[in-house]
C-alpha cells in the first residue's frame, strides 16, 4: 500500500499537471457538497425587477432573465452535473464490467449474442441514441442518466470481456475453480478484480464526456428541466444572449462546465500513469 | 458490400444534380435582392397541403393569387391588414347580392399565369372545387365561410365566376381572401393527375401553377427558397410589379445568428429573432424594428377542464389569481406585446371585441381563499407543460409559474415536450395546464369562440364545452345587425371571464426587424411576410 | 496475389458480419420510434382547423393506420427496394434528401478530420520526443481543453468573434454565400465540384465557410487523436528498429519521420475510423449552429417532430457507413501490416 502512494507521488511530482487537475477534482467535489449551504440566494427564487442585471458586487456572476442569482445557481448546479456524470458512469461500468467478464468466461452462445448486440450499439450514431432514449423515456434527469449509461455501455463490455478473455485459461483462475469455486464466485472474486483498475482509468476520461453530453442535450432541449440549475442548461440559455452582450450568462456556467471537464480528463490522463505502468516509459 | 458502395457514390452523382439547377443564374445585384431569414423551413409549395408550415403559407402567398384579397390599414402608425377592406386580386370587381347571398367575380382581362396563359373562369371553378373537396386543408378552413360543396361555384363566361351560399355569412368573403383560396393553372395541374390523385396534390407540392408576383427559382426544402420577381403580374395595389426583383428566404435555426446577420446588413429582414434581442439592436442603431401586437392572436394559459382538479371552476379562477402577470410579461416577453390581463370591468365587458383585456390581476389572498372553497386547502401536486419549440419565452414563464403557484400550495413539475408530443398530449387531453398561443386568420369574435372555446377540436385547448356559448356563438355567426352582435359577443366574454377554461396573458409583438432603407412591411393575417409592399428606399 | 486475396476474404467476412449488426440497427430504431410519445400525424395536422379527418388523413398517409408488425415487414420490404419512405418536414423522399445532404456533412467532417490531423499528428510526435517535459504536459493541457468545451458554445463564440466583432469570417449560413454562383453539382462535394468547373470563385467562398464549423469540430477530436498519436510514438521509439537505426548513424529526423512515424501511423489510423464515426453522428450540434445543411441536423429536426422515415433513413446510413469505415480501416490494416490478415 504504501508502495503505491510512495509511488503516486513519485508521478503527481514529475507530473504537475495531474496534480493540479486533482486538487480541481477534490474541489469540485467539495463544492458538490456544501454548495448548497453557501450559495448566497435562493438558486430558483425569481426577482424579475433585477434581471439581467451584469456582475456587481451584489451578485457577484450577474442575474439571468428572471433575476435569479447566476453564482448561487452555478454553485448549487456543480451537486447535480456531478451526479449526472458519476451515476451515469458508474452504471455503465457496473454493468458493463459484469455483462463482459461473463460473457469472456463463458464464451458460447451468451457471448455471441451479447458480442451482436454490442455491435448493434456501436453501429449507431451515438449522440443521436442518447438524444431519441431521452426523447422516448421523457426529460427528466433518470433518463439523461440511462442513455448516457446506454451509449457507454458497449465500450465496457468489450473492455471487459476482452480483458477475461485472455485470463480465463491462466493457471491462477484453473486453480481458483479446481479449489471448489463456482464459476460466479470465479468471475467475481477472481478475474474481475484483476481486470478494473484498467477500467478505472477510463472512468475519469468518461465522467468529463458524461458532462458534454448532458449539456449538449439540454442546448438541444432534451437535457434537465428549468428551474432546476444545471450547468449545460444555463449555457443554453446563456448562448441565446450572446449577440447581445449579455456575456455573464454563458462565461460563468460554461467555465464551471470547462473546468469539470478539464480535472476530469487531466485526471484520468494521469490515473492511466499511476495504475497501468506499462503505459508509461 | 462494395459493390453497394460504388453503387451508393454513383447514385449520389445522378441524383444530387437535379435540386441544384439554375445556380450560375445567381449573379444578381445585392440592391435588386431581398434576404429573408427565418428558423423555421418551408416543406411545400402547395400550402393545402396537410403538415405545411408557416413559412410555406409565406412562399405560396407571393407566388399563388387569390380572386380577392385583404387591402390594409394603419394601426398605431404600422401597416396591418384590414379584414373590412376587401381588394380584387385576379378579379377587378364583386358584386354582392343585396341579399348577401350571390358573389359575382369579374376576372382581370389581363390577369397571366405565369406560363403566359389568361386566368380564366375555368380554373377559378377548378381551384375553388379543389379547394371544397380535395383531402386537404382547404376544405376545414373555407368551411367557416359557408363554402362547402363545388355546386356551389359556377361558370357565366369565361371572365365571369359566380358562387353561391345558403345564408348570409360574414365571413363567406373573408374566407376566399385567404391564402387556402388560391388559383391554380388548372391545364397546367391537369397534365399531372392521376387516378388515385385526381387534383394533382402530389405535383404542386414541388411545383407551382400560380399567377403571383414572384415564381420559385428554387426549393430545397429545409433549406432555402428563391423568388424571381414575375415581371408581367400587376395585381398590386398600384399596378406595378413587386418592388424586388430576387426574394432569398433562407432557414437559419440559430436566432442569434440571424440577429447578427441583419445587423451586420447580410440579411434584410427577419421577423421571428428573440423578443430579448430587439430592444438591444434597436439601440445600437443600425436597424429598425416594426413591432404589431398580434391582434388576431393571443397567448394564453389553458386549464383542462376535462381532468381533476381544473373541471373545478374555482381551481381555475384560484390559479387566475395567483399569477404574477406582470413578471411573467417581463421575464418571458420583454413586455414587447399588447397585454391581455389588468382588464378594469366586471360582470359584462363595455365592448365587444376580442381578445380584450380580461378582468384578472394577482391576488394571493384571494386565490388562497378560493383554493380552500374549491376544496384544496393544502393544494395538490401537478404539471406544467410547454413547447420545446417555444423554450426560449415559455422556459422563464413555466419557472415563475411554479414559484408563484407554489406560494398557494401547489405544487408544479415544469414539463418541455418536443412539438409532436405536446401536440399529441394536448389533443389526447393529457395535459394539466399549459402555455398557448392561438391566432385567428379571420379575426371576428364569434369565430374566435367557434374556433378556440367551443367543439372538440385541439383549437379548443382547455376542452371547454359551454352550452350557452355553442347557441350564442352560432346565432352571432349569421347576425347581420350590428347591435345584437355585439350583445352576444359581450355575453360569451363575460360567461368566458367567470368560467376561465384559459387565462389570456397578451398578444406578443411581431417584431419585424431590417434596416432602415427597407420599408412597407405589412403585418398579414398569416404572420409572415407578404413580399409585395416591402421595397428598399 | 495472395495478400490481396487473404485480403479480400477477410473484408469479405467481416461484411458478412456486419448484416445482422445492420438489420439490428434498422429494427431498433424502428420500434424506438413508435416509443416516442408523439404522435406524428397530429403533429402535421396543424393547419387552423385540422380536426379528426385530417389527423386520419396524415396517418394513412404515414402508414401508421396498421398494426406495428405490418409496418415493419413493409418497411423492411420497402428498404430491400431502396425506399427509405418520405419525410414529412420536407416533403421529399428520405433517400433524395439523405443523397442531397450527405456530401455537405462528409465534407465538413473531411476538413475538420484534416484539421485536426494535421495538428494532432505534429503534437503528438512533439509530446512522444520529450516525455514529461513541459512540452508534453503542455500539448496535453491544450488538448483537453479543446475537448472540454462543448461544441455549440465553441462555435457560437467563433461566430461571435469572427462572423460579428472581427468580420473575417463569412456569415455562417450553410455552404455557400447566398450571393455566389453555384458551381454545377457533380460530385455534391462543394470544393470539388467548383474545382471541376473551374470557378475559383465560388470555391473560395466555399472553403471560407467551411473554416469556422470544421475548427470547431476538430477542436473536439484534437484531444483522441494527438493523445493515440503520442502513446504510439511512445511505444515505436523505444523498440528494436528504431534503436537500431538510431545505432546505425541515421539522422534523428530520419529515424522520427520516416520510420517511427510510419510504424505509428497504425493505431492513429485505427482511432481515426472511430473518431470519422462518431464525428459524422455527433454533427448535430455544429450543423445546427452554423446552418449546415447536413444529415444530422436533418435527423434532429425530424427526431422533434417524431417524423419517424428521416431518423430511421438518417440512423441506417451512419450504421452502413460505420461499418464501411471499419472494412475500410481493416483492408488499410492488412495492406500496411500483413501480419494482421496471417491471423
Amino acid at each position: 500500500m504504501s508502495a503505491t502512494l510512495r509511488h503516486t507521488g513519485y508521478i503527481l511530482r514529475g507530473n504537475p499537471v495531474t496534480l493540479v487537475a486533482g486538487i480541481g477534482a477534490a474541489l469540485l467535489v467539495l463544492i458538490a457538497i456544501v454548495g448548497p449551504s453557501i450559495a448566497p440566494y435562493g438558486p430558483t427564487v425569481s426577482n424579475v425587477p433585477q434581471a439581467l442585471q451584469p456582475p456587481s458586487a451584489t451578485y457577484w456572476f450577474g442575474t439571468d432573465q428572471l433575476g435569479r442569482d447566476v453564482f448561487s445557481r452555478v454553485l448549487v448546479a456543480t451537486r447535480l452535473d456531478l451526479a449526472i456524470a458519476a451515476s451515469a458512469v458508474s452504471i455503465s461500468f457496473v454493468l458493463g464490467a459484469m455483462i463482459g467478464a461473463f460473457c469472456g468466461y463463458a464464451g458460447g452462445r451468451l457471448d455471441r449474442w451479447v458480442g451482436r448486440f454490442v455491435d448493434v450499439l456501436m453501429a449507431f450514431p451515438l449522440f443521436v441514441l442518447a438524444m431519441a432514449l431521452v426523447a422516448a423515456l421523457g426529460n427528466r434527469v433518470e433518463n439523461i442518466i440511462y442513455a448516457t449509461a446506454i451509449i457507454n455501455l458497449p465500450f465496457y463490455i468489450r473492455f471487459a470481456r476482452a480483458e477475461v478473455n485472455v485470463r480465463r485459461n491462466s493457471g491462477w483462475v484453473e486453480a481458483a475453480r479446481a479449489s471448489g469455486n463456482s464459476h460466479v464466485r470465479v468471475v467475481l472474486l477472481f478475474l474481475l478484480p484483476n481486470v478494473l483498475p484498467a477500467m478505472a482509468v477510463q472512468i475519469s476520461l468518461n465522467l468529463g464526456w458524461a458532462i458534454l453530453n448532458a449539456a449538449g442535450l439540454s442546448f438541444l432541449g432534451l437535457g434537465v428541466q428549468a428551474p432546476t440549475p444545471e450547468w449545460g442548461i444555463m449555457v443554453a440559455e446563456g448562448a441565446r444572449f450572446i449577440t447581445t452582450g449579455k456575456w455573464w450568462l454563458v462565461v460563468f456556467p460554461g467555465a464551471a462546465l470547462m473546468t469539470a471537464v478539464l480535472c476530469f480528463n487531466l485526471l484520468g490522463d494521469g490515473l492511466r500513469d499511476i495504475l497501468d505502468p506499462r503505459m508509461r516509459t | 458490400m462494395k459493390l453497394n458502395r460504388r453503387h451508393l457514390l454513383a447514385g449520389t452523382a445522378a441524383v444530387a444534380t437535379a435540386p441544384y439547377l439554375g445556380g450560375s443564374a445567381a449573379a444578381q445585384t445585392r440592391a435588386e435582392t431581398l434576404r429573408y431569414v427565418t428558423g423555421a423551413t418551408v416543406n411545400t409549395l402547395d400550402p393545402t397541403m396537410p403538415g405545411s408550415t408557416r413559412e410555406a403559407f409565406g412562399v405560396s402567398v407571393n407566388v399563388y393569387d387569390r380572386l380577392v384579397s385583404f387591402g390594409r390599414k394603419q394601426r398605431d402608425g404600422n401597416w396591418v391588414f384590414d379584414i373590412d377592406n376587401i381588394r380584387g386580386e385576379i378579379a377587378e370587381k364583386v358584386d354582392i347580392s343585396p341579399d348577401g347571398m350571390t358573389f359575382t367575380f369579374h376576372i382581370r382581362k389581363n390577369a397571366k399565369f405565369h406560363d403566359g396563359t389568361p386566368v380564366t373562369a375555368a380554373d377559378v371553378k377548378w381551384s375553388y372545387d379543389r379547394a371544397v373537396s380535395a383531402r386537404s386543408l382547404a376544405a376545414a378552413q373555407i368551411g367557416t365561410g359557408s363554402w362547402t360543396k363545388p355546386e356551389q361555384f359556377t361558370i357565366v363566361d369565361t371572365h365571369t365566376v359566380v358562387g353561391k351560399i345558403d345564408k348570409p355569412d360574414r365571413l363567406a368573403l373573408p374566407n376566399l381572401c385567404t391564402l387556402y383560396a388560391i388559383v391554380f393553372n388548372s391545364t397546367l395541374v391537369k397534365k399531372h393527375v392521376t387516378p388515385q390523385d385526381p387534383w394533382g396534390q402530389a405535383w404542386t407540392k414541388d411545383n407551382t401553377a400560380g399567377s403571383g408576383a414572384y415564381t420559385v427559382e428554387s426549393f430545397r426544402p429545409g433549406e432555402q427558397v428563391i423568388l424571381r420577381r414575375n415581371d408581367a403580374w400587376t395585381g398590386g395595389v398600384d399596378g406595378k410589379p413587386a418592388p424586388f426583383r430576387r426574394i432569398i428566404c433562407q432557414t437559419i435555426p440559430e436566432a442569434a445568428t440571424r440577429a447578427s446577420l441583419i445587423e451586420k446588413g447580410d440579411a434584410d429582414l427577419s421577423i421571428d429573432l428573440q423578443p430579448s434581442d430587439i430592444d438591444t439592436l434597436v439601440q445600437r442603431g443600425r436597424v429598425k424594428a416594426i413591432s404589431t401586437p398580434q391582434f388576431n392572436a393571443f397567448s394564453m394559459i389553458a386549464f383542462n377542464t376535462k381532468m381533476p382538479p381544473f373541471d373545478n371552476k374555482k381551481v381555475r379562477q384560484a390559479i387566475a389569481a395567483a399569477l404574477p402577470y406582470d413578471s411573467l410579461f417581463k421575464a418571458g416577453l420583454f413586455e414587447r406585446g399588447a397585454k391581455l390581463y389588468g382588464g378594469t370591468w366586471s360582470g359584462t365587458p363595455t365592448d365587444a371585441s376580442f381578445p380584450q383585456p380580461m378582468p384578472y390581476k394577482q391576488d394571493v389572498a384571494k386565490a388562497k381563499a378560493l383554493l380552500t372553497e374549491a376544496g384544496f386547502p393544502n393544494g395538490f401536486d401537478t404539471f406544467f407543460a410547454f413547447n420545446l419549440g417555444s423554450a426560449a419565452f415559455a422556459e422563464p414563464i413555466a419557472a415563475l409559474v411554479k414559484e408563484a403557484l407554489a406560494a398557494i400550495n401547489i405544487r408544479v413539475e415544469i414539463q418541455k415536450l418536443p412539438d409532436a408530443q405536446i401536440s399529441t398530449m394536448v389533443t389526447e387531453r393529457k395535459l394539466p395546464f399549459f402555455i398557448e398561443t392561438s391566432i385567428a386568420w379571420l379575426p371576428s369574435t364569434d369565430y374566435f369562440f367557434r374556433t378556440f372555446l367551443y367543439g372538440p377540436q385541439r383549437w379548443n385547448y382547455s376542452g371547454w364545452n359551454d352550452q350557452r356559448i355553442a347557441d350564442i356563438a352560432e346565432k352571432a355567426r349569421f347576425e347581420t345587425d350590428k347591435a345584437k352582435y355585439d350583445a352576444a359577443c359581450k355575453e360569451m366574454i363575460a360567461i368566458m371571464a367567470e368560467e376561465t377554461p384559459i387565462v389570456m396573458l397578451w398578444q406578443p409583438n411581431q417584431d419585424a426587424v431590417m434596416p432602415k432603407n427597407i420599408d412597407g412591411y405589412t403585418y398579414g393575417y398569416h404572420r409572415q411576410v407578404d413580399f409585395r409592399d416591402v421595397k428598399r428606399t | 496475389m495472395s495478400l490481396a486475396a487473404g485480403i479480400a476474404r477477410r473484408a469479405g467476412r467481416r461484411a458478412l458480419s456486419s448484416v445482422p449488426a445492420l438489420f439490428g440497427v434498422i429494427v431498433f430504431t424502428f420500434l424506438l420510434m413508435r416509443v416516442l410519445p408523439g404522435d406524428p400525424a397530429v403533429f402535421f395536422a396543424s393547419g387552423p382547423n385540422a380536426g379528426q379527418a385530417e389527423i386520419q388523413m396524415i396517418r394513412e398517409q404515414m402508414g401508421l393506420d396498421k398494426p406495428i408488425p405490418q409496418q415493419l415487414l413493409l418497411y423492411l420490404k420497402d428498404i430491400a427496394t431502396g425506399n427509405l419512405g418520405r419525410s414529412m418536414n420536407t416533403g421529399q423522399p428520405v433517400v433524395t434528401d439523405l443523397i442531397n445532404r450527405l456530401p455537405a456533412s462528409l465534407e465538413l467532417t473531411f476538413t475538420a478530420l484534416l484539421f485536426a490531423l494535421s495538428l494532432a499528428l505534429p503534437l503528438g510526435i512533439l509530446a512522444a520526443l520529450k516525455p514529461n517535459s513541459l512540452i508534453d504536459h503542455g500539448v496535453r493541457f491544450l488538448c483537453s481543453l479543446g475537448v472540454c468545451v462543448p461544441t455549440f458554445v465553441s462555435g457560437l463564440l467563433l461566430i461571435y468573434a469572427f462572423y460579428y466583432i472581427l468580420g473575417i469570417a463569412p456569415d455562417p449560413t450553410g455552404r455557400l454565400d447566398v450571393f455566389a454562383a453555384q458551381p454545377p453539382v457533380v460530385t455534391g462535394f462543394m470544393l470539388i465540384d467548383a474545382a471541376i468547373a473551374g470557378e475559383w470563385e465560388s470555391w473560395r467562398a466555399a472553403a471560407s465557410q467551411l473554416v469556422l464549423p470544421a475548427a470547431t469540430m476538430a477542436l473536439f477530436v484534437l484531444a483522441p487523436l494527438a493523445r493515440m498519436t503520442r502513446a504510439a510514438m511512445l511505444a515505436v521509439m523505444t523498440s528494436d528498429f528504431v534503436r537500431t537505426g538510431e545505432a546505425l548513424g541515421l539522422s534523428r529526423r530520419r529515424v522520427v519521420l520516416v520510420y517511427a512515424l510510419r510504424n505509428a501511423l497504425l493505431p492513429v489510423i485505427t482511432i481515426m475510423g472511430i473518431v470519422f464515426s462518431t464525428m459524422l453522428g455527433a454533427n448535430v450540434l455544429v450543423e445546427k449552429v452554423f446552418s449546415w445543411p447536413g444529415v444530422a441536423s436533418y435527423a434532429l429536426d425530424a427526431l422533434l417532430t417524431s417524423d419517424y422515415a428521416p431518423v430511421q433513413g438518417f440512423v441506417l446510413l451512419m450504421a452502413f457507413i460505420f461499418v464501411l469505415v471499419n472494412l475500410t480501416i481493416d483492408v488499410l490494416y492488412g495492406l500496411a501490416d500483413p501480419r494482421v490478415s496471417i491471423e
